[in-house]
């Protein structure tokens, strides 16, 4: 354990020392000023667009850190061949890759604390500026969906991961994870879209039946997209948080089992 | 030295020439947009997939694209065409497909739709949805129940929306009184001028509030009239035949103006009516 708990520390520092995390920085920063100006533009629902725009500011600065660090602290090691200098230490691979997950996942919550709190500044002034009567705000679903940010950020992580663990350069491990996150996103839609039966279309079976097994093989992260429950103050119950930690935990270990699996049998050039 | 001057010349033209250059190209885009009318509106499946999880933004974005659109054509005093109203609509349903709950675009296109052009059954359409998603507004209903009571005529209708309002727990008595009122079929103007006032009172948008104010204007006016015809009819047993059959007989000092321009007349059926139509 302590171990892994090594490799997650030296992998956070490696990140956080990362010069790109201060450029997600720098834009997420302006994309939060940027809102207080936006919403200006708005009529009554001011602080839902703040709210929008605030966490999706959050959550794509969160992305965009996984897939540019998250997944280079992957390929560093093997493009630079150091991995040598790890697998000789007293370390098995299984612990090196989960550190590594550990790392990444640390690295995400950085961004999600740090952000997800200077996010609430122009949600803040967005409600002192106009607050429609008959709209519904909460500060608790708010910083559930915050959470739930960090959630969806862990299973990219784990998916990372899992195409590090087997892909050969990190170029590949970062296409693989960029199109799962969008499939990720997309299943549940496209389930939903067939199921609904637009009048006229007939969908062929293997069709739904490819979504179907879409929906079941990649990461449903809609589940995880909380957005419009915090901008609208839609109360989510405790079965909904329950149930989607627990599916998130399950999809975790699967992805980083089967990343073990491949970890350990691959062969280092 | 002599590099550094040839630079410095150089990047001082540049310079001059680019503010040049883009003065003409802001002139050049504003040609550009006159010409370009309305985009694509996005079939809201297809933007639900490919928003990922960026709904709410898009729905915003959508919203102020067309509320941009529509700002530009008011502040150029044009006037919008049927596709142009459609493609409005057609927005506002997108976007509030992509977030049920966004208020905006139900009130944008709920209110331009009834008022600026005769789309009520569009901005009824709105506003349904409005009324099954925001379940605890109770403006929304109180909107429906407007638009079919003053455009639709239909008290039925106008009637339950409105008590829905006030179960929803609309602010102040006037509401339920008024849906029990047109539960009865009331008097229409009357009825008209309470719902408008109760709407000036929390709106605070001016240009919507003048558009309010102007037809509050002519409902007066009308409802003025209409008393002073029954008050002809009491008086001399019979219909007037028209207006001046008020002033000539002194039942009134004189006709009103009709603040969109029009004259006011009496129909055959003896309803007072103006050649602008109140548009």
């Amino acid at each position: 354990m302590t171990a892994v708990w090594s490799v997650a520390l030296i992998t956070f520092k490696e990140g956080i020392k990362n010069r790109v995390i201060f450029g997600i920085f720098i834009i997420a920063l302006l994309l939060f000023a940027a809102t207080t100006v936006v919403i200006t533009l708005f009529m009554r629902d001011i602080v839902k667009v703040a709210v929008d725009l605030s966490l999706s500011t959050v959550s794509f600065a969160g992305l965009l850190t996984l897939l540019f660090i998250g997944v280079n602290l992957f390929g560093k090691d093997l493009d630079k061949r150091t991995i040598y200098m790890v697998i000789s230490r007293p370390i098995s691979r299984s612990e090196y890759l989960l550190g590594k997950f550990l790392g990444i996942v640390l690295l995400a919550l950085t961004v999600v604390v740090f952000l997800g709190l200077m996010s609430a500044v122009p949600v803040i002034l967005s409600k002192r500026f106009y607050y429609y009567s008959e709209a519904r705000f909460d500060w608790m679903i708010y910083f559930i969906a915050v959470i739930y940010i960090f959630i969806k950020l862990a299973v990219v992580s784990a998916v990372i991961t899992l195409f590090a663990s087997f892909t050969s350069n990190s170029f590949i491990a970062l296409v693989l994870s960029l199109v799962t996150y969008i499939i990720g996103q997309s299943t549940e839609g496209v389930k939903l879209l067939m199921a609904s039966k637009v009048e006229k279309i007939d969908v062929s079976p293997a069709l739904s039946y490819m979504a179907e097994i879409a929906y079941y093989v990649f990461p449903n992260i809609s589940a995880f997209d909380l957005k419009t429950q915090a901008a609208h103050g839609l109360s989510i119950g405790p079965s909904y948080i329950i149930w989607t930690s627990l599916y998130a935990v399950f999809y975790i270990v699967i992805a980083l089992s089967i990343g073990v699996l491949a970890f350990r049998r691959r062969e280092f050039p | 030295m002599q590099r550094s001057l040839t630079t410095a010349i150089l990047v001082s033209f540049a310079l001059i020439g680019s503010i040049f250059a883009i003065s003409r190209v802001s002139l050049e885009r504003d040609n550009l947009h006159q010409k370009e009318g309305i985009g694509l509106v996005m079939p809201s499946q297809v933007a639900q997939i490919i928003a990922l999880e960026f709904k709410g933004l898009f729905a915003d974005a959508i919203f102020s694209r067309a509320m941009t659109y529509y700002g530009g054509k008011l502040i150029r005093a044009e006037k919008l065409s049927e596709e142009e109203w459609d493609w409005i609509y057609r927005n506002m349903d997108t976007a509030t497909d992509l977030d049920n709950y966004f208020l905006d675009p139900y009130y944008f296109g709920a209110t331009n739709l009834a008022w600026g052009t005769n789309k009520v059954k569009e901005a009824n359409l709105l506003l349904e949805k409005a009324f099954k998603y925001r379940d605890w507004d109770w403006t929304i209903p109180f909107y429906l129940g407007f638009n079919y009571f003053y455009f639709l005529q239909d008290n039925e209708n106008a009637a339950f929306y409105l008590m829905e309002s006030a179960k929803r727990g609309a602010s102040g008595s006037l509401i339920p009184i008024l849906a029990a009122r047109l539960a009865y079929q009331g008097k229409r103007t009357e009825n008209a001028i309470i719902f408008l006032q109760e709407i000036i009172r929390k709106t605070d948008d001016e240009t919507l509030k003048k558009a309010y104010e102007t037809r509050l204007n002519a409902l007066k006016s009308i409802l003025f009239l209409e008393r002073a015809a029954a008050a002809y009819q009491e008086r001399f047993k019979k219909q007037p035949e028209n207006l001046d059959d008020l002033t000539a007989k002194n039942v009134i000092r004189e006709i009103p103006k009709d603040p969109y321009g029009g004259k006011f007349y009496i129909d055959k059926d003896g309803s007072i009516k103006t050649t602008s139509e109140l548009r």
